[in-house]
This record gives structure tokens, C-alpha cells and sequence, in this order.
């Protein structure tokens, strides 16, 4: 274990270099700064009775402070989700090729680590990097709110750790591509077609009566079946930081979902990884 | 107990397989070859040879379609045996943004071993970049990586070092500097397995040397062994020796008054002698060829053609 904690601390120092993730830091920073500094709530007795933005006031009536947030919250749980997923794909495609790169990986096979050892460092760090930045990005929104309006909850963080959760299924697809074809370019399509499909599989319910009944429709449901339900957990996500009832029937089902769809994936990838040459 | 060769490789045979080609490409054919402990074994040969698939394999970075291979008496992706090796890889990649004593805590770790920055300060002075200790390796030269990457390999004080051009790009007192390195290393008990396309740098570190070609290996033996591998005497006679009777003798003329003799022993010299003084021929001077490396590697070449 050792061994694997050393691999994915080396990734995070090697992402803390690359200029996709220091820009990721101060753009989140800068965010959460400009809206710590310009924005002021009002509030008495658990009514928002105020809101100013860059010292504007906003229009609207009183309400209660939880009922104001909740489409604040909900709107951040999609986009950290959406974008973040989208982020991540982009700015992480590049690890697992350049992990496998002529030069890099003879020198780590020659030291003492064995090979799903680096397979799962690797996996590890990207996944540690991915709740970073979700922890950070939430935790800063949720503290900001929480001290301008006294409401805490902790809604956009279990949203923003869902997508990172999501996104670790996608980059196990993303770093078992690596083991097949060692390319950046195909590691972030490959995300994206998991990501575009996970989308399709989360309303995979209401768009299959759009298909002709026969193969069609049996192909979708049965490729849609094996796929993690990456739409459906960001309804789910939206709903924990709004802190509505959950639409979706079983959160702990789609979880499951992405765990095996992950762990199959990486399986492979481990597999791929024991057999090749380099 | 006897202590196991550092290197003990029996009919390996590697051919890379493709989606696309059903033959595949013989990368090594039959290979056999034994390096004792402490010893410095120096691998040669043409570009395509095989030289950095055998490393590979010794690495266990590839495996073999037949044939075993054994290193320091194990198994070469057994980690403990990974553990005493140390290998600087052709075109090692390094973080660009890093700091050498970032790097090599990296590797240390990696090998278990202690990762404080400034327990590797000595290292990095030892190679030569102490006045790089603090600079990004985006920034260094050619020559200082490699003086990096064999830090790296020296890390933990291996048994055995595997080195694949490690002079390459380094400046000729530099590589007085490696040289003397490496001689520190053999003195201190560790096994050289080097592979350089530097006819001269192998000369002068290793005692034993391979040649390897279409991955084969044509030639193994001592210096001496592989410079004498046919023997050849130069002979010069004294004034008014019988031309056409020292060719009768099975001598031939090797210009500027010198004659040639090939023989396989000191015997068939002996007696090609003895048939050129019965016919009045006085000797005045002997000398054995003694050819260089490269001389040699050319020999083997035709010799593998």
C-alpha cells in the first residue's frame, strides 16, 4: 500500500506543475474570493431580508434563507458536476500516456513496484485530485453561504464528492484506454464517449420508447445497462445540494453501478497491464 | 554456498507481436550468456541488434517468448531482486518541473528507501550536478540529465547496475568523471552490465564484452580473448629473405617489408617459421596483431552477415 500511496502522491506533486490544474486553484480561489468579498446577506430571523451584490442591491421578496438558496445550490451542483467532469477529462488525459511514456516506464518497472501497483497509484491520485478540487470548490461555496446566511449544509459538498466519484469511473475507462493505445487524444475521447453515453444511460428509461421495438431497442437497453448513470447522479447531486427529495429511486444502486463499472474497467486495465511489453 | 552469477540468461528468444503481423519481429534468437558477480560486462553491437530488448528482459519490462532468464539467482520481476538493481534506461524521462533532489526522493521512495531531500545531496554532488541541486530539470542539459538518471541508478547502492549509454551526451572530461565512477562501484563489489555504442568507453570499463548481432550473440569473451579471437603474427625478415620462398611458406605480404602469418596456435606459427629459415630466411622481428574493438565488432559483423 505504500508503494501505491508513494505513485499517487507523485501524480498530485506532478499536478500541482501542470498549469491545467494551477489554473483550475486560481480560478476556484479567485471565485470564491470575488464571491466572499462582493456579496452580503441580510438576514433576521431566518428571513433574507437583503441581498446585495457588488454592493447592487438584488430585486426580490423576502423569503427564507434556505428557500433562496436552494436554486443557488442546485445550479452550482450542475455546473461543478458537468464542468467538472468535463475539466477533468481534459486536464487528466494526459497522466496514464505520459505514466507509460518510452524512458518513464522502463525506469518504474525496473524499481521494486509491482505493475497494478503504479495501475492503481495512478488511478488513486487522479481520484484524490478530483475530490480535492471538489472539496475545495464546495467546501469554499458552503462556508461562504454559511457564514453570510447561517444556513449550513452539507448538500453542495456530498454533490461535488458524487461527481468526483463519477469522474473516477470515467478515468478508469480513460486509463484503461492508455494501457491499449498510449495517446492523450484518445484517453479524453474515450472520456468523453463514456461521459456523453452516461448521460444517454441516466435517462436511458425515457429514451427507450423513442426507439423502434427489436434490436435497436434491445441494444440500447443492453449498452446502456453496463454503463454508470452519469446524468441520473447529477439529478441526485442536484437534489442533495437543494436539498430536495431525491428523484432518483436509488442513489446507493447508482453508486454501485459506478463502483463496478470502475473496478471492471480497471481490471481490465490491470490485465492489459500485466500482459504488454514495453 | 556458491554465490549465483549476476546474469544467467539460456536460449531467450523475443519476437514482438503485432495486430497486424502475423510473423512478428526477432528481436533476440537463442541468447545465452552468464556475467559473474563483480564483474563489468560490456554489451556491443549495430543499431536493431537486440541490445535493448535483452536489458528489457533482464528487467523484466518485457518477457520472454522462450528461453529464461535469471537475475542475482531470482527472478527478474521478483521486487526483491528489482530492489538491488539499478538502471539508467537510454532516454530516461524526467519531471521537468522538479528539482533533482525532488526526483530522486521519488525513486527513493519508490525503492523503500529514505526519501529525505538532503540525504540525497551527497548523491547529486557525487554525479557532478551539485551546482544544479536547486534548478528545475526542464532547464539542464543533455549531459546533466544523464549525470541525473545515474544518480538515480546509484541510489541504494545496488549489486548490480544496468546502464544503457550512460556517457551518452557527456562532455569528454565528464566522462573521465563517469568512468571513475563506475570504477568506485566495481571496487565496491557491484556487478556493470553496460551497453554503449562507445567502442572505447567499453574498452576501457568493462573485462568482459559481448557482441550482439541480428540477436545473436556472435562474440563473448576478455578483451584479450576477442582481439585475438584468429591469430595473426607480423613478421619481418632480414634483408634478402627469398620473396617467393615466404610464400611458399604460407606467408603473405603484408606491405612496408612486413610479412602476415595466420596460424591457430603458436605451433602452425612455429612451424610457417621453420619452413622460411630452411629456405634462408633470418627473422628479425615478431609481433602479434592486436586488433581494437572496433576492429573487432567489424570482424563479428561479417562473421553475423
Amino acid at each position: 500500500m505504500r508503494t501505491v500511496w508513494a505513485v499517487a502522491m507523485d501524480l498530485l506533486r506532478e499536478a500541482a506543475s501542470r498549469k491545467w490544474f494551477l489554473g483550475l486553484a486560481i480560478a476556484l480561489t479567485l471565485g470564491l474570493g470575488t464571491l466572499g468579498l462582493s456579496l452580503k446577506m441580510e438576514v433576521v430571523d431566518g428571513a433574507l431580508a437583503a441581498t446585495r451584490l457588488f454592493g447592487k442591491a438584488m430585486a426580490g421578496n423576502i423569503m427564507a434563507v434556505d428557500v433562496f438558496l436552494r436554486p443557488l445550490f442546485r445550479a452550482a451542483a450542475y455546473v461543478s458536476f458537468y464542468g467538472g467532469l468535463v475539466f477533468g477529462i481534459i486536464a487528466c488525459s494526459d497522466f496514464a500516456p505520459s505514466l507509460l511514456s518510452p524512458g518513464r516506464i522502463e525506469h518504474l518497472l525496473s524499481l521494486p513496484v509491482k505493475r497494478w501497483q503504479l495501475l492503481a497509484g495512478t488511478f488513486l491520485g487522479v481520484l484524490l485530485l478530483a475530490v480535492m478540487a471538489a472539496v475545495y470548490g464546495a467546501g469554499g461555496l458552503t462556508l461562504i453561504f454559511g457564514i453570510k446566511s447561517g444556513v449550513w449544509t452539507w448538500g453542495p459538498l456530498i454533490a461535488a464528492l458524487l461527481a468526483a466519484v463519477t469522474f473516477a469511473a470515467l478515468y478508469a475507462a480513460m486509463l484503461t484506454s492508455a494501457l491499449f493505445a498510449r495517446n492523450a487524444a484518445v484517453s479524453a475521447a474515450v472520456g468523453f464517449a463514456f461521459f456523453i453515453a452516461g448521460i444517454l444511460a441516466g435517462y436511458r428509461t425515457s429514451l427507450t420508447p423513442m426507439l423502434e421495438e427489436g434490436l435497436s431497442r434491445s441494444a440500447f437497453r443492453g449498452v446502456t445497462l453496463l454503463l454508470p448513470r452519469v446524468s441520473a447522479l447529477a439529478d441526485a447531486g442536484a437534489d442533495i445540494a437543494a436539498s430536495a427529495p431525491l428523484e432518483v429511486h436509488s442513489l446507493v444502486s447508482l453508486l454501485a453501478g459506478v463502483f463496478i463499472f470502475g473496478l471492471g474497467l480497471l481490471a481490465l486495465g490491470a490485465w492489459r497491464f500485466e500482459q504488454r511489453d514495453f | 554456498m556458491s554465490i549465483p552469477p549476476a546474469l544467467e540468461a539460456h536460449g531467450l528468444r523475443k519476437v514482438y507481436r503485432s495486430l497486424f503481423r502475423r510473423q512478428g519481429q526477432v528481436a533476440l534468437e537463442g541468447l545465452g550468456l552468464t556475467v559473474p558477480q563483480g564483474t563489468a560486462f560490456g554489451l556491443i553491437g549495430p543499431n536493431g541488434a537486440g541490445k535493448t530488448t535483452f536489458i528489457k528482459l533482464l528487467l523484466g519490462v518485457v518477457r520472454p517468448t522462450a528461453g529464461g532468464v535469471r537475475v542475482l539467482g531470482g527472478d527478474p520481476e521478483d521486487v526483491r531482486v528489482r530492489a538491488r538493481i539499478g538502471y539508467l534506461p537510454e532516454r530516461l524521462h524526467l519531471p521537468a518541473s522538479w528539482t533533482p533532489p525532488q526526483f530522486l526522493a521519488s525513486v527513493a521512495r519508490l525503492k523503500g528507501l529514505p526519501a529525505e531531500p538532503r540525504a540525497l545531496h551527497p548523491l547529486i554532488e557525487r554525479v557532478g550536478i551539485g551546482d544544479a541541486m536547486h534548478r528545475r530539470i526542464g532547464g539542464f542539459s543533455k549531459g546533466m540529465r544523464q549525470r541525473l538518471g545515474l544518480a538515480a541508478a546509484l541510489l541504494g547502492k545496488p549489486d548490480f547496475l544496468i546502464l544503457d549509454e550512460p556517457t551518452d551526451g557527456i562532455d569528454p572530461l565528464g566522462r573521465v568523471e563517469v568512468r571513475k565512477l563506475l570504477a568506485e562501484e566495481l571496487a565496491r563489489g557491484a556487478t556493470l552490465f553496460l551497453n554503449s555504442h562507445l567502442l572505447a568507453e567499453t574498452e576501457r570499463i568493462c573485462d568482459r564484452i559481448g557482441i550482439l548481432s541480428g540477436g545473436k550473440l556472435v562474440r563473448e569473451g576478455t578483451l584479450e580473448e576477442l582481439r585475438t579471437v584468429q591469430q595473426r603474427w607480423h613478421l619481418r625478415f632480414a634483408p634478402g629473405a627469398d620473396a617467393a620462398a615466404l610464400l611458399a611458406a604460407g606467408l603473405a605480404p603484408a606491405g612496408e617489408g612486413l610479412w602476415r602469418c595466420d596460424a591457430d596456435n603458436p605451433e602452425g606459427l612455429n612451424a610457417a617459421l621453420d619452413r622460411a629459415r630452411q629456405k634462408g630466411a633470418l627473422v628479425v622481428e615478431i609481433t602479434r596483431e592486436v586488433r581494437d574493438l572496433e576492429a573487432v565488432l567489424a570482424d563479428a559483423m561479417g562473421v553475423a552477415a
